[in-house]
């Protein structure tokens, strides 16, 4: 299962072509100096683009350390958003040998599943500090930190089963009917590409935000609460009204 | 005889975690569907949660077709 073939080749060379053409985007993007007065129409694109993983990271970004957590926190969800969406969408190229999703290899999802759990626990020493990091691991709960080989577990098998489960459809499908349903599939297929990195992004978001705000009463729980309070005044849940 | 019982045993287990995974799937859409019908203002929110609440379910069907891919590997 782990042997180098031409397979693992092809989505080395696939995981690294993204990874480069994502770093010559953000350069071009960036090229010739950012004007907060008169953004051009590169800086709208790029701004736009980051605008999602900005209020994401908004979020959970309160509390002493703010400007440390925007900038630790966007950064890292952009990048594994853009890194996975790119390589799933790799599947759609219509060129038989090259068009092996990098995410299609467990390999790849478990290195990315480690880069999200431990570059949770490095941004969490950043903000908090390494012993306050430490102690979350196995304290209020002294198993907390099988928690974390679980997410990587969980995290590296979901968008492995999926964008792989999703390839071998296709091929099978290819094999009996070569003409017209498989465009099909590849139009659906382009739904799972957008919706795992989505889920993937917002898993990490989650244990970033479990990791960094543990120990207090955030803002997205009292936010929750007064949504909680503003239903149960207009009446019963659907669930309630059922039973 | 052996590759048959080999064969039932990766195909079922797929066939009965997609099952129940479907099965709550459609409760978790379902109630957040009705969630957004009674609360559009928070439709985002439930969207996000939803989204997460599926791929928690969704990763119990992804270990029963990895479990199902190593099996078959051996057939």
């Amino acid at each position: 299962m782990m042997t180098f073939d031409a397979y693992s080749l092809v989505v080395v060379v696939n995981a690294a072509v993204v990874g480069i053409a994502l770093v010559a985007a953000g350069a071009w993007l960036t090229r010739g100096g950012l004007s907060a007065t008169q953004p051009g129409t590169r800086q709208n694109v790029g701004e736009w683009a980051l605008q999602f993983f900005v209020d994401k990271a908004r979020e959970m970004a309160h509390g002493e350390h703010k400007d440390k957590i925007l900038r630790l926190v966007t950064s890292l969800l952009a990048t594994f958003f853009l890194f996975i969406l790119a390589s799933n969408l790799i599947a759609n190229i219509p060129v038989p040998i090259i068009n092996r999703p990098p995410t299609s290899h467990f390999s790849v999802t478990l290195a990315l599943a480690l880069c999200a759990v431990f570059g949770t626990l490095i941004i969490s020493t950043a903000v908090k500090g390494g012993a306050k990091t430490l102690v979350h691991l196995v304290w209020p709960n002294p198993l907390q930190w099988v928690s974390e080989l679980t997410d990587i577990m969980s995290l590296s098998l979901r968008l492995f089963g999926n964008i792989a489960g999703e390839f071998m459809t296709v091929a099978l499908v290819f094999m009996v009917v070569p003409w017209g349903i498989p465009l099909i599939l590849h139009a659906l297929g382009l739904i799972p590409a957008f919706v795992q990195a989505l889920v993937f992004t917002l898993l990490t978001a989650s244990f970033l935000a479990n990791a960094l705000h543990s120990d207090e009463k955030s803002a997205s729980t009292e936010s929750a609460e007064e949504a909680d309070v503003a239903l149960s005044a207009i009446g019963p849940t659907p669930a309630e009204g059922r039973s | 005889m052996n590759t048959v019982l080999l064969a039932l045993v990766a195909v079922i287990p797929i066939a009965v975690g997609a099952a129940f995974a479907s099965l709550a799937m459609r409760w978790v859409s379902t109630s957040a569907i009705e969630g957004m019908t009674r609360q559009p203002e928070i439709a985002a929110q439930l969207f996000t949660a939803m989204l997460i609440g599926m791929a928690l379910i969704e990763a119990l069907c992804i270990y029963t077709l990895v479990v199902t891919l190593l099996i078959a590997q051996r057939l």
